[in-house]
């Protein structure tokens, strides 16, 4: 988390109640947002349906797209509850990076993991079969944790929802394969978190689809 | 670009030919090429196609993979005699916070890059590149506005009067500007279509074949009663111009405070005395109970009609509990088919599946178990359907 002094956020400090929106999908955008306090929701509205694409929270940043390229917003963010963000014009954003490096150098590590979560993303979403992808999400989730031991059991912290958004399928459907994978006994599905027995085993089918996927 | 090198920072000179870092090698190193040659080998996640690029001299690479903490996305190999400067990531922090410009050039770099990946999610994802902002800006308004969703549509519309002012939709955002600050729009369109898709899919169901008992044999309240959300926009801005034929307007015609309020307490106190002889295993007593709030039908008042909901819930578990099997799956099938939005929604259709269970339907009630697995939110009613489906198939035909 970046350490601020009161008086940098009166000077770029913004909050927001909850369910107000902090800006819209295709709204032009300068500004860029770290968010200090509370939770932000990103949604798209796809088919006239308004889908969550992810939940950020403190020391989390939204709408860094704006700082170097003019493009409308790509997606909605609206405040979960109470939020208090930082708010950086383009303008004055060498200006913010002269007077806190520290703050460069976190926007660095920001965009280096949101580039690979993005590439990784785009890989799941390349699979075909929907059981395939839903194997793949759960071992991106696994990858995310270095703690893991990939020979045992893994319990990742994650829900049905979560799974379904990074597979792009409707939750329903995620849910479906889910409940497929925990009856053939290859995971065990609770409220807030999966159980994956054996993640290598999910590992072996994910490369071979892929490696079918480019050479077919 | 100037580096800032200072003593204690390492290079390393490498023959032609030689690897820096395999694809998939986790490291925390970032190089910069001084110089010599040096190529990145990688494959394109959309295509497979093997791409090679090659690092300019003074250029950082390894960067992303290092800072990210993931692995190696692509192989460094030399070309020639080689020098690189290898830093660690403390050594990076420290160069980087002392020129500014670095971070900026490759905030660029990066920018860009996720924009392409960005945009070949959205190909996947079936979502196209051609849009006008404009249009699509207002028809977010609208999605809001028709969901009644009226801060976030007002929202939305201001914004687009404050951008685009002179086209033909901002009068129409203007309107929807008006109609929200003055209550809402007279009639909840939403709504309604809502209530359109949910007695559609409802009545095309299947659901119950137990016994002999004919589906929605139960006189239901009037459809235009059931739905919550249209009753409530009509109850506020009903007037007798727009009530000419609807059933349901003598609910809504007395709608004092004194008149609200008296039923309202009625039946709160009624289900709470319910709810207290069901907990005691009193399941006669809280049956009755429960029959007196279904007779007296769907109340007017939104915050009531979970209690007439509930109410079947219970009174069908009460008839489970008492083995009453025809009698329970009767008003749950109620719940099942017409309340698919209540909290009981799920549980009733484990009972359901129990109920089948009981009745030896093995097939029926594995496909309700089912049903239970793909109702939102998971929670420990998935487990318990999930054992149940597999105690079935495996007890065999």
């Amino acid at each position: 988390m970046l350490e601020l002094d009161e008086k940098f956020f009166s000077r770029f400090g913004a909050e927001y109640s909850p369910n107000e929106i902090i800006f819209c999908e295709y709204e032009p955008g300068y500004e860029f947002y770290f968010i200090q306090k509370g939770r932000v929701r990103i949604v798209k509205i796809i088919n006239d349906m308004e889908k969550t694409i992810d939940v950020l929270g403190p020391g989390d940043v939204f709408g860094e797209m704006a700082i170097l390229e003019e493009q409308p917003r790509s997606a909605t963010a609206i405040a979960m509850d109470s939020v208090r963000v930082l708010k950086f014009h383009r303008d004055n954003f060498d200006a913010l990076l002269q007077g806190n490096p520290q703050l460069a150098y976190k926007l660095l590590l920001i965009f280096s993991k949101r580039i690979y979560d993005a590439k990784r993303r785009l890989m799941i979403l390349l699979l075909e079969e929907p059981n395939v992808k839903v194997m793949d999400v759960l071992i991106m989730l696994a990858e995310q944790n270095q703690q893991f031991d990939f020979e045992s059991e893994i319990t990742l912290n994650t829900t049905v929802r979560q799974v379904a958004s990074w597979a792009g399928m409707a939750e329903s459907e995620a849910q479906k394969e889910l409940t497929h994978l925990a009856r053939l006994d290859k995971i065990e599905l609770y409220e807030d978190r999966i159980v994956v027995k054996n993640i290598r085993d999910f590992q072996r089918i994910v490369a071979s689809r892929r490696k079918n996927l480019y050479s077919s | 670009m100037s580096n800032g090198l200072q003593s204690g920072i390492r290079t390393r000179t490498y023959k032609s030919g030689s690897i820096i870092y395999f694809e998939g090698d986790k490291s925390e190193y970032i190089y910069i090429l001084k110089s010599g040659r040096v190529f990145l080998t990688y494959t394109k996640v959309d295509t497979g196609e093997e791409v090679k690029e090659e690092v300019r001299q003074g250029e950082f690479f390894g960067v992303k993979s290092a800072l990210g903490r993931y692995p190696r996305e692509e192989t460094a190999q030399t070309v020639g005699e080689t020098i690189v400067v290898i830093l660690t990531l403390a050594d990076f922090e420290r160069m980087i916070l002392r020129n500014v410009n670095i971070v900026r050039k490759m905030l660029r770099v990066f920018s860009n890059q996720l924009r392409r990946i960005g945009k070949a999610v959205r190909t996947v994802l079936g979502e196209s590149e051609n849009v006008n902002p404009d249009i699509e800006l207002f028809k977010i308004g609208e999605h809001y506005f028709k969901a009644g969703d009226f801060s976030k549509a007002n929202y939305v519309f201001k914004k687009y009067l404050e951008y685009y002012p002179e086209t033909d939709y901002a009068k129409i955002a203007m309107e929807r500007i008006k109609t929200i600050n003055s209550g809402g729009p007279v009639k909840s369109k939403a709504a309604a279509d809502d209530f359109e898709d949910f007695s559609m899919e409802h009545d095309s169901s299947d659901v119950f074949s137990f016994d002999e008992v004919p589906s929605g044999s139960k006189k239901l309240p009037d459809k235009g009663d059931i739905n919550p959300a249209a009753s409530s926009a009509l109850s506020s801005e009903m007037d007798d111009f727009l009530a000419d034929e609807s059933d349901s307007i003598d609910d809504f015609g007395d709608f004092g405070l004194e008149e609200e309020s008296k039923p309202k307490d009625t039946i709160k106190i009624k289900f709470e005395d319910g709810e207290s002889a069901f907990k005691k295993g009193n399941f006669k007593g809280a049956l009755e109970i429960f029959n007196e709030i279904i007779d007296s039908g769907l109340p007017s008042s939104d915050r009531d009609r979970h209690y007439f909901i509930d109410a079947h819930f219970y009174a069908g578990v009460c008839y489970y509990e008492m083995k009453k099997y025809k009698e329970s799956i009767n008003l749950l099938a109620e719940i099942i088919k017409n309340w698919s939005d209540s909290e009981k929604y799920k549980s009733a259709v484990f009972y359901a599946a129990q109920i089948f269970e009981a009745a030896g339907q093995k097939d029926k009630a594995i496909t309700y178990y089912n049903r239970v697995l793909n109702i939102q939110p998971t929670d420990s009613l998935n487990g318990a359907a999930l054992n149940k489906i597999k105690a079935l198939q495996k007890g065999g035909k």
